[in-house]
């Protein structure tokens, strides 16, 4: 694979700052200024979805449970998400991306890889003033802030968003990624998640920088053939194109239970419950996914995943629980107590056919 | 009833009626086709309850009646027999119809006539009359692009824009788009628009066959069913319901290439390079090298992986720069052979935007596919 002949690419990641904490801020000014964290209450076992930039000050992360969290800050104020709002938001912040090129790549509701290689030529300005003038027209459009890294390559636009939030700006010139990533702590790259950060660690490599100078032979050695591939994007080589249509990898729904759950039968009815959402939201996907994955997490919070492929990929929420169920039915016993449940699919088809307008 | 055709008229009325019997069906009589005497002819209905045929038959009749058979069993018992005079006889006791010819006999059970769905008659609304030939081009350009699938039902239809003396057709399944703009024999009294089902408009193609007659359109008031009225054929089908999407902006407005060739060569090197795409998502690949004074090549290749790869050059005749971009198979496969002879036009922006196919000369009949992603 090689980037190609054309002009030096030019790739921003756009990140919406604390978005659903700063949607709320939005809505409600009474809440500006303050820790606000987004998720469900702390008595259902709920998780932080997102907290806002005073939040984070005590230490709160997404992701943690909202016990510890508040926890961590009881003044802070608990707010249940409004996903349909988030969606809309998302959507105009979308459109106003998608007005500076058609090449963009949504990540999730409030991040996105935007390929402005052709703005760049078609209008001369420089990277930056298209990236400034981007974050002032979400500013004035939608009222939310945006930080907005930019690069020759995906991997490195994406790490330079994150550098400078909120409302922040990195760019990276072409030539400099090197220099620019060596210093940063391995798990900045996105791809290197804490099990490969230990092992990364356990042979002195703390920095992106070590990463990079590891030979290719010692890497595949210690790591298979992903070692080569990350040290290759710690040295700021990433070829991979903004994908306007990523199909999506997996679908996937789980709860955690408000008390933990051993009867067979109340577990089967929630899995029925999921694997009603899982199977809505594939109605949508172009293709079908190949792979059903249950996710379990026990009372004494050991999670494992069980996965089977069928013959007939699964495209309905009865399918789907035939496969499920069969899967379920082998990890229930008597007195094991189930915490989190969880259901999805995988391994869909690549779509390579875009189509011509949406259906 | 009684009366008596000839074997040869009887069984081509029955072949026209027999595509729309209905097939898989909760109303076993509309897999019957209905026998009308009506003004010293044969009557022959068919209907699936979407679209109805009705033909007739140059007949002798002796007595005046009606009766529903099943399509199947008349048709292949009326086509083994030889082309002789065939007798027809309703037996109202057994409801059953006898049919007599040279030396076979049978007996066929039957339905009463009057549980037979009434064909809607359509006598006013908006009428249309084209041209016969040019009909037919436009439907065998247009309706190939329209969706089979009916996920979205709009797009199982050709949209058809009746206004003052042109007719506008337009069908696209997500992926592609046909457009054709062609001229009726008259002005309509007011323009209408319609979304005309894509089976109903096969049929009429195919019913219109050689014939040089005007083919009249007649959209009911209610714009709910349109009447197709061709030589000694009727065709009424229902109109899909809803809002056809706005293609106009989907048509590219420029191009950075433009690449003229012969369309039996693009379309031969085509199919060479489908045998590959099958197994490598359908990917067929065009570059297009501009070469020197216009007299450019274009290159039509595929690459399956394990299977092999091919490539085929075609002489073209290229304005603006070289190009390269990628098309499912079928699609790319599909418009040429509508277009068959003749020049080609293929105009391109970049690899990712949609690709423009029309017939070269002057037409406004335009065909727009989108690409596929592909690493070059």
């Amino acid at each position: 694979m090689t980037i190609g002949d054309g002009p030096q690419r030019c790739i921003l990641h756009a990140d919406l700052d604390a978005f659903y904490a700063s949607v709320e801020q939005m809505d409600r000014p009474e809440l500006k200024g303050k820790p606000v964290l987004v998720g469900g209450p702390p008595e259902k076992r709920g998780v932080v979805a997102a907290c806002s930039y005073e939040a984070r000050a005590f230490g709160i992360h997404s992701a943690m449970p909202m016990r510890t969290a508040v926890a961590r800050c009881p003044r802070a104020i608990v707010v249940p998400p409004r996903f349909d709002r988030y969606r809309e938001l998302s959507r105009q912040v979308m459109d106003i991306f998608k007005s500076l090129t058609n090449l963009v790549e949504p990540l999730s509701l409030d991040e996105a890889f935007l390929d402005v290689t052709g703005a760049v030529a078609s209008s001369g300005a420089a990277p930056v003033h298209l990236a400034r003038e981007l974050k002032s027209t979400v500013t004035t459009k939608v009222g939310l802030t945006i930080s907005v890294g930019v690069a020759a390559s995906k991997s490195v636009a994406k790490i330079a968003s994150d550098m400078d939030k909120p409302d922040g700006l990195v760019v990276v010139d072409p030539g400099q990624e090197g220099a620019f990533l060596a210093p940063l702590p391995i798990r900045k790259l996105s791809g290197i998640g804490p099990k490969t950060e230990e092992r990364l660690r356990r042979h002195g490599i703390a920095t992106l920088g070590d990463l990079a100078s590891r030979s290719d032979d010692w890497l595949t050695r210690e790591f298979g053939k992903r070692g080569p591939e990350l040290a290759a994007l710690s040295r700021g080589q990433d070829a991979r194109s903004v994908a306007v249509h990523r199909a999506a990898k997996s679908i996937s729904a789980e709860i955690t239970f408000p008390q933990d759950i051993s009867d067979p039968h109340e577990l089967g009815l929630q899995l029925d419950r999921l694997c009603q959402r899982v199977a809505a939201r594939l109605q949508h996907s172009p293709t079908p996914g190949r792979t059903v994955t249950l996710k379990l997490r026990l009372a004494d919070f050991s999670t494992f995943t069980r996965s089977a492929t069928p013959g007939v990929p699964p495209r309905d929420a009865l399918a789907l629980g035939r496969v499920a169920h069969g899967l379920l039915e082998r990890e229930v016993e008597s007195g094991r107590r189930f915490r989190l449940l969880g259901v999805g699919v995988s391994g869909f088809v690549e779509q390579r056919q875009p189509p011509l307008f949406d259906l | 009833m009684k009366l008596s055709c000839l074997q040869e008229n009887l069984s081509k009325g029955l072949g026209i009626v027999s595509r729309a019997v209905a097939t898989r069906t909760t109303l076993p009589i509309t897999t019957n086709v209905l026998l009308a005497t009506d003004q010293g002819r044969l009557k022959l209905v068919a209907t699936n309850l979407e679209i109805a045929i009705v033909t007739w038959v140059g007949a002798k009749i002796e007595e005046e009646g009606a009766i529903t058979v099943p399509s199947r069993v008349l048709g292949e018992f009326v086509n083994s027999l030889p082309n002789d005079q065939v007798d027809l006889k309703l037996a109202p006791a057994t409801k059953s119809l006898e049919i007599k010819c040279a030396r076979f006999e049978a007996r066929i059970s039957g339905m009463d006539a009057e549980d037979f769905p009434p064909i809607p008659e359509i006598d006013e609304g908006t009428v249309a009359r084209i041209d016969a030939g040019v009909f037919s081009q436009s439907l065998t350009r247009v309706v190939f692009a329209a969706a089979t699938e009916d996920s979205r039902p709009v797009l199982t239809g050709v949209n058809a824009d009746f206004d003052g003396k042109m007719v506008t057709l337009a069908a696209a399944d997500g992926f592609r788009l046909s457009v054709d703009k062609v001229a009726l024999l008259e002005p309509v009294a007011e323009s209408v628009s319609v979304i005309i089902p894509a089976r109903a408009l096969t049929e009429v193609n195919r019913l219109i066959g050689d014939s040089s007659d005007p083919v009249v359109i007649t959209v009911n008031p209610a714009k709910s069913q349109v009447l197709f009225t061709m030589d000694n054929v009727r065709l009424i089908s229902q109109l899909v319901q809803g809002n056809f999407p706005n293609y106009s902006q989907l048509i590219p407005q420029g191009h950075s290439t433009r690449t003229l060739v012969d369309a039996e060569e693009f379309l031969r090197a085509t199919r060479a390079a489908s045998i590959f795409a099958r197994d490598a998502s359908g990917i067929v690949r065009l570059q297009v090298d501009p070469g020197d004074n216009g007299l450019g090549r274009l290159t039509i290749s595929a690459r399956a992986e394990e299977v092999g790869d091919d490539q085929g050059d075609i002489d073209a005749k290229v304005e603006g720069e070289e190009a390269k971009i990628a098309f499912n198979a079928k699609y790319l496969s599909d418009i040429l052979s509508v277009l068959a002879k003749g020049e080609v036009v293929l105009e391109t922006t970049n690899p990712s935007s949609p690709g423009l196919i029309r017939p070269g000369g002057d037409t406004d009949y335009v065909h727009v596919v989108m690409p596929m992603f592909v690493q070059w």
